[in-house]
């Protein structure tokens, strides 16, 4: 069997990017949770270590634009490799995620002997990555709502006044979703699944083992290496 | 000097219960007053004034001869009158016959302290029998009433700066004060039935300031508050029309504070009688004033009466919420007037709100944040319902303005009001925040039933 060594499957650029938004991630966890439950002790004591709400609030705005940033380059990047570079979409959503999912969901309860047959995304990381993107952009936009709560009406006096407590529904609501994806989703799919405990090292090395890209993205494994012949001993 | 009048009078009292043997006078004496009480013994004779007052003209003899006039003849005082004469005699009143009287207590008696010198000065119709007893006369001391003997006459104080002040005391004001049980000299040290020193004050101001030192004796814990408040601040400054205890509290008629609402505000007035105005006009004096009523806050109730803090400090504004909230959270007090509680609730849980509870916990708050008062007024608080709605949202653009100053129309409706988003009011909020109820559960449970579906295949398949 050719499943031992590894492969490259992210270069440097993903890895800086993935660290980056992890870091930042945490700060505007920090600082936005200790806003939106003042009233703990915890976020008492964490706002007040911070140097007050003044000062958490600077952190958070200015994270937020840090977290912006990424999120704005990180598309310029994709929509330019893609158009440019023919950076093939293998992180876009098709059909074949959904029948994935029920084909897996299907595994889970024995119905059938192996789950879906993913490629270089299976449909879970394709869920997550969409869900930063998407919630990235709505936390952008109802944050600069916020920051920015009474130039927004200048800027566009036709919106009405609840557009600022909407806004700040959608953000705190959307942290909160946010903030519990990755505390149980991307935390235990990384860190404590079976397949990967202790630790999912290919955001670090930037390497997945051969083994596990068989196993977890066989059908990219057939693309790079070729069809694998089962019954190969 | 007293002594040696007190041992004379002794001395006659002796020398008349022994007899007339020594004093040959006294013999005359008691065969004049013995021929007088022969009428004047009885209770009978009436003297009528012609203002219409009757006057007993009865003699107590056995007092008169208990007294330190024991030795004198009816007529050594009564002149003109003896055994063979009785002239008649008119007065107007018996206040006038009674001040005629005094001059003849002056033939021989001459003031000898300062204070009582002083005394007979201040007071023009001051009557000798008054204090002293007419027939049955007596020294002033040791009267139950001692202070008051003489302070319930019109005696007058002069400053250093030529400043008056009545000493007179209402002995019934005392009696119908808080201080009934107290003795004069409870409050004023250095006073008894032996000693009157002479005080030299500056001026009447003085004499309160220091006067109301005394307070603390008893008052001390009123008196260390006062010591946090910013009346003694000005007066520690120099301003001594800065309010003492006196002020507010009053002297003679000093009175609790906490019966009745109005007269508490209305000590207050007397120095700040315009923010006094203003606070009439508003919902809480409107009510005090019309209604008599108790619940509304009167000026204590949010200044606090002896720690009174300088309102104008960024600690008091980030207190107003709780201020406020003492009464607008409390469900009993609110429902008597259908007014809602969840007012500091909503405040508190808003941008404003958190910021300020975060202030107080901080070291340094330094930013003006909007508390209830930038919206609702300070004094001149008015209701949120009715003619007066329209005015108070009129004004919100220009108060939000103060800190964001590129506001504009629409944008004081950020604020909702203190309402919970409900459909109709605030759709977009409402929607919003209940897809994201359904929404996260949602995602939660699912993504939770995914996990333990994959572990518990992963241990199946083991």
């Amino acid at each position: 069997m050719q499943s031992t060594g590894k492969v490259k499957r992210f270069g440097p650029y993903r890895i800086i990017e993935h660290q980056a938004n992890a870091l930042v991630f945490a700060v505007l966890v920090l600082t936005g949770l200790s806003q939106k439950f003042h009233t703990a002790s915890w976020a008492e004591w964490v706002v007040l270590a911070l140097g007050g709400i003044d000062a958490v609030r600077l952190i958070h705005r200015w994270s937020g634009i840090v977290f912006s940033i990424l999120l704005l380059e990180h598309i310029a990047v994709a929509a330019f490799g893609l158009l440019f570079r023919k950076w093939p979409p293998s992180i876009v959503i098709n059909k074949k995620d959904f029948s994935d999912a029920i084909e897996t969901l299907k595994f889970y309860f024995g119905l059938t002997d192996r789950p879906a047959r993913c490629d270089r995304y299976d449909y879970k990381q394709k869920f997550e990555y969409w869900g930063v993107v998407v919630g990235g952009m709505l936390m952008m936009a109802t944050g600069i709502t916020l920051w920015f709560s009474a130039d927004i009406f200048s800027l566009m006096p036709f919106l009405p006044g609840q557009i600022i407590p909407a806004a700040k529904e959608a953000h705190t609501n959307e942290a909160m979703l946010a903030f519990l994806v990755i505390v149980i989703w991307h935390i235990y799919n990384s860190i404590f699944s079976p397949e990967v405990f202790p630790l999912d090292t290919a955001i670090f090395t930037g390497k997945i083992s051969k083994e596990r890209m068989l196993h977890e993205h066989p059908l990219e494994y057939e693309r790079v290496f070729g069809k694998i012949d089962d019954k190969e001993p | 000097m007293p002594k040696i009048k007190v041992l004379l009078f002794v001395a006659l009292l002796i020398a008349q219960g022994l007899g007339a043997p020594i004093l040959p006078a006294g013999a005359a004496q008691a065969a004049e007053a013995d021929i007088c009480l022969g009428c004047h013994g009885g209770k009978d004779i009436l003297i009528t004034f012609e203002s219409g007052e009757k006057l007993p003209a009865f003699v107590d003899g056995e007092a008169l001869r208990g007294s330190a006039h024991g030795a004198l003849e009816c007529s050594d005082c009564h002149g003109g009158f003896s055994a063979e004469k009785h002239p008649q005699r008119k007065f107007k009143t018996r206040r006038g016959f009674k001040a005629q009287a005094s001059g003849i207590c002056r033939q021989c008696h001459t003031p000898r302290s300062a204070t009582h010198k002083k005394m007979l000065l201040d007071v023009k119709d001051l009557i000798c029998t008054d204090c002293h007893g007419a027939h049955a006369v007596k020294t002033a001391q040791g009267s139950e009433n001692h202070c008051t003997d003489c302070h319930r006459h019109g005696i007058v104080m002069t400053f250093a700066g030529g400043e008056k002040l009545s000493l007179q005391v209402d002995a019934g004001e005392i009696k119908r004060s808080v201080h009934s049980m107290l003795r004069c000299y409870d409050c004023h040290f250095g006073f008894s039935a032996e000693e009157h020193p002479r005080r030299a004050f500056k001026s009447r101001r003085d004499m309160t300031i220091i006067n109301s030192e005394g307070c603390r004796r008893c008052h001390f814990d009123k008196y260390t508050k006062t010591l946090e408040g910013i009346h003694f601040d000005i007066l520690s400054q120099g301003n001594l029309n800065a309010p003492v205890c006196a002020d507010c509290h009053g002297s003679h008629s000093i009175h609790s504070g906490r019966k009745e609402k109005l007269l508490s505000a209305k000590r207050c007035e007397r120095c700040h009688s315009e923010i006094y105005g203003t606070y009439l006009q508003s919902v809480h004096g409107n009510a005090l004033v019309s209604e008599r009523n108790q619940d509304v806050p009167v000026c204590s109730d949010c200044h606090k009466a002896h720690d009174i803090a300088d309102p104008r400090t960024v600690d008091f504004r980030n207190m107003t919420p709780e201020m406020c909230g003492n009464c607008h959270a409390n469900e009993a007090l609110m429902a008597k007037y259908g007014l809602s509680t969840s007012v500091v609730k909503s405040y508190l849980e808003d941008f404003h709100g958190v910021t300020v509870s975060f202030y107080k916990k901080q070291k340094k708050a330094v930013r003006h944040i909007a508390v209830c008062t930038d919206c609702h007024g300070i004094h001149n608080i008015t209701k949120t319902k009715g003619p007066d709605a329209a005015a108070l949202k009129e004004k919100l653009l220009e108060r939000c303005r103060k800190c964001h100053p590129n506001a504009t129309e629409n944008f004081p409706d950020a604020w909702m009001s203190h309402y919970e988003p409900t459909f109709k009011r605030a759709p977009l909020v409402y929607i919003v925040r209940a897809g994201y109820k359904i929404f996260i559960p949602f995602m939660v449970i699912g993504l939770a039933l995914q996990i333990l579906l994959h572990i518990w295949r992963y241990a199946v398949n083991r």
